[in-house]
């Protein structure tokens, strides 16, 4: 019997043990709010991207802190306060000093949920997700990366803009903070010398979900929740009055129109084509070339992924044709064979560094996508380099036009070339990756990422040797992966980068530096 | 950190074991005597072509017919009358017919399970039995869990504690039910950011723990030398979420399957020497996992060394 007794306790500690031993599974990034290493105010004046001027917009001038409007806004905050739920104060804990970086990982988690190919039919044809009948099935969006990567676009510009014309009239006003009117005030977050009004949190909260919810049309009800969450979460952190809150919230109304109207004639509508028009595409690289891609799943799908992605409006790139790179190699070609025995090497003989590498940078289906991952990076900088929301703002938004227009750069080459896969050139080949519903050349991991690397490395100059290598990563992670061949990831990576510094020139001509 | 864990996991169960207590498969009431060995080798062949996304059966041309298949040499020894250690190494490839990706291959996971008898009590006209078996696993080498539904294991250590109740009737028949709750860790994935109804930003996976519930009714023919048996099992995550529409499977799913089959062993001599054993089951309901077939064979021999 104590032989039982002894098993038991050895058995309890051994699962006591292993409970010690488990890792965080956290849902979203865990920081700390911190001191900003700038308040740039100077920002008002810095170029914005969809507003030509922040003078367009017009905010009311505010209540003097001395008026007793602003005093009754000052008590209902200290009032509110004083009277927190334990959700309220894990929600200003949440939310932190710099909600750009909430707002994104709320985009990413979207992204992750929404990338989800759709399957056949029953009949094997195939149904394309909707936005007229975002319910389906399939549900609208089907968020794969160049969708990603024009949504997040969208958002941090709008972000950007908005934030621009918030400074410009922080520092045009020049009102201070509650805690600063008010020494008995303390606030959640570190204190600081920006004027509080209008909210910067608040514009931020108001664009953020109006432009996920146009890209995200199922999600309303949670954006909504977020929003309001954020929006209570600033006077609860006694960091804004109501007044603060309204005048953002204006501001954001006014930056959401411009960037829906621009989203609606930006070409994205027609970027994926109906069966002729993307045979008739097929067929002119056919002629051109002597080759042309094809979709190898069962049942074949008729259309590869948005055909005419390549001809959406760019942000930084006058025309798509100055970032096209000359055309791979022949398939049969000595430079050709060269790359694809390199490829079945690599399967025949993968190491375990290999297949991590591949794996590491999948960012298939189901996930954030490679946009996403960049824009993971990117929050990690943010955080380790103190950023500001407005300069933060700046880094997203530069870098994700340039990823954006680095998709649109890399979308007309496939299509434009048309190239095979390597599961259709190379007889019985496997691989440890899905291959992806659109041509091999060039590869959009490499496009994407180097044109990410080469706006981070402008805006962290000391971790740029990082990021260019975490892009030559991702580039060659696909030829472990099976799925592109070398030409795809170089080309692609020397495409990227040049896309990229369109957006850094533009960076910095920005009035920011 | 988890090599470590796993270091010291295993050390444990080796110094408990070796303390004391502790024998055939998992799941039965068949015991072996002091310084009995049975060292047996078997092969697993598991095919289906339907799997379950959540709760809706279906097909995917791109796997076509997925095939799973299993070499496992086992080892069973008699510490002593009541207590019989079993451990196990599988060897597992997978391939699917359909679709372009490949497969995966190598050493599964080492498992090691003590099984002690507490309980033999004639009740009328047949003995009254109850035994435990308690198991430890972890993954051998560095297969990739996360690499679903190629992938040959759930990458986690595992710890279960099973229950064997059973009544062994003298005419040979035998009625027995096995429940068991098995402990999952985490398996470390080649990614820090998953979806598992939301952002998860981590390299690792919580694999759900599972109740497993297995049910017999057997005979036992001609001097104990043929065992044939009817089984019904059932194996239920007790947490997790659901494959996506037409997404892979991935480690943190809630998998759930039914079970039916049926096992055959013949001795050549009563006790000693070499057997041979033969099982089918059928997967009759489940839920992320594919609707499987599974055939089993196996030789085994028994001998005793002191």
């Amino acid at each position: 019997m104590k032989k039982i007794y002894n098993n038991c306790i050895k058995l309890f500690l051994l699962v006591l043990i292993a409970s010690s031993c488990i890792e965080e599974t956290p849902n979203y990034y865990e920081f700390e709010g911190y001191d900003f290493s700038n308040l740039d105010p100077n920002g008002g004046t810095w170029k914005t991207i969809l507003v030509t001027s922040p003078t367009q917009i017009t905010v009311p001038a505010p209540n003097a802190t001395s008026s007793a409007q602003y005093q009754a806004e000052l008590s209902e905050m200290k009032q509110k306060m004083s009277s927190l739920t334990p959700d309220e104060q894990a929600a200003v804990k949440y939310w932190t000093n710099n909600p750009v970086l909430r707002w994104n990982e709320i985009a990413l988690e979207l992204a992750a949920k929404y990338n989800l190919i759709p399957g056949p039919n029953a009949d094997g044809t195939y149904t394309l997700p909707n936005p007229a009948n975002p319910q389906g099935p399939p549900a609208f969006p089907f968020a794969h990366p160049p969708y990603t990567s024009r949504m997040l676009a969208y958002l941090s510009v709008a972000q950007f803009d908005a934030l621009v014309v918030a400074w410009h009239y922080k520092y045009e006003f020049n009102r201070p903070a509650p805690y600063q009117v008010d020494t008995a005030i303390e606030p959640a977050y570190a204190k600081s010398q920006l004027p509080s009004y209008p909210s910067d949190g608040a514009t931020l909260a108001l664009v953020s979900k109006e432009i996920l919810v146009a890209m995200f049309p199922l999600e309303t009800i949670y954006l909504e929740r977020k929003y309001q969450e954020h929006i209570a979460s600033l006077m609860h952190a006694g960091i804004n009055v109501q007044s603060d809150i309204a005048a953002g919230v204006t501001i954001a109304t006014e930056v959401v129109k411009l960037a829906k109207q621009r989203a609606s004639t930006d070409g994205m509508a027609k970027a994926q084509t109906p069966k002729p028009v993307s045979d008739s595409i097929a067929n002119a690289a056919f002629e051109r070339f002597g080759w042309k891609w094809q979709n190898m799943e069962t049942p074949q799908r008729p259309v590869g992924l948005t055909p005419l992605f390549g001809k959406v409006k760019m942000w930084n790139v006058p025309t798509v044709e100055e970032v096209r790179p000359g055309p791979p190699p022949a398939p049969g070609s000595a430079d050709f064979n060269r790359d694809a025995e390199e490829l079945k090497k690599f399967a025949s003989h993968m190491t375990i560094q290999q297949r991590r590498i591949a794996n590491w940078w999948e960012d298939g289906l189901g996930s954030y996508t490679p946009p996403g991952h960049w824009n993971k990076f990117a929050k990690e900088a943010i955080v380790r380099h103190k950023l500001n929301p407005l300069r933060s703002a700046r880094v997203f938004a530069y870098m994700n036009t340039a990823i954006m227009d680095a998709g649109v750069a890399c979308w007309d080459t496939k299509y434009y070339y048309h190239y095979p896969r390597p599961i259709e050139t190379i007889p019985g080949f496997k691989t440890i990756l899905g291959t992806p519903n659109f041509p091999a050349y060039t590869s959009g991991h490499s496009t994407f990422s180097a044109a990410g690397a080469e706006v981070l490395a402008y805006f962290f100059p000391s971790e740029a040797a990082q990021f260019r290598a975490w892009a030559e990563e991702a580039a060659v992670s696909r030829l472990y992966g099976g799925i592109h061949y070398r030409f795809d990831a170089e080309v692609g990576t020397t495409q990227g980068r040049n896309v990229g510094s369109y957006a850094v020139n533009r960076a910095k001509a920005d009035g920011a530096q | 950190m988890e090599k470590i864990f796993r270091l010291a996991a295993l050390l444990a169960v080796w110094i408990s074991l070796s303390l004391h207590s502790f024998a055939q498969t998992p799941w039965d009431e068949v015991m072996m005597g002091k310084g009995e060995i049975c060292a047996a080798l078997m092969y697993e062949h598991s095919s289906w072509d339907q799997y379950w996304e959540g709760t809706y059966l279906r097909q995917n041309a791109n796997i076509g017919t997925f095939t799973r298949q299993m070499g496992m040499p086992m080892i069973a020894m008699g510490v002593s009358k009541k207590v019989n250690i079993i451990a196990s190494l599988p060897f597992v490839h997978t391939k699917a017919s359909g679709g372009t990706q490949a497969g995966q291959s190598g050493l599964q996971d080492l498992s090691i399970s003590a099984k002690v008898d507490w309980l033999q009590k004639q009740v009328g006209p047949g003995r009254l039995l109850f035994l435990t078996n308690a198991h430890f696993s972890t993954p051998i080498g560095n297969y990739l869990s996360d690499y679903m539904p190629f992938s040959i294991g759930v990458g986690a250590p595992e710890l279960g504690l099973r229950g064997i109740g059973g009544y062994k009737m003298d005419n040979g028949l035998v009625f027995r039910a096995a429940l068991a709750y098995i402990w999952r860790g985490q398996t470390e994935i080649e990614r820090d950011y998953y979806y598992e109804n939301g952002s998860v930003y981590s390299a690792f996976m919580n694999v759900p723990n599972v109740l497993n519930f297995h049910g017999a009714i057997g005979y036992w023919a001609f001097d104990n030398r043929l065992r044939v048996e009817a089984t019904y099992q059932n194996f239920n995550c007790l947490t997790g979420d659901d494959i996506r529409a037409y997404n892979r499977p991935q480690p943190t799913n809630k998998m759930d399957f039914g079970q039916v089959g049926a096992w055959v062993q013949y001795f050549v001599k009563a006790d000693r020497g070499l057997g041979a054993l033969a099982y089918f089951n059928q997967t009759v309901s489940g839920r992320n996992v594919g609707k499987a077939t599974t055939i089993g064979l196996g030789l085994t021999y028994q001998f005793k060394v002191y």
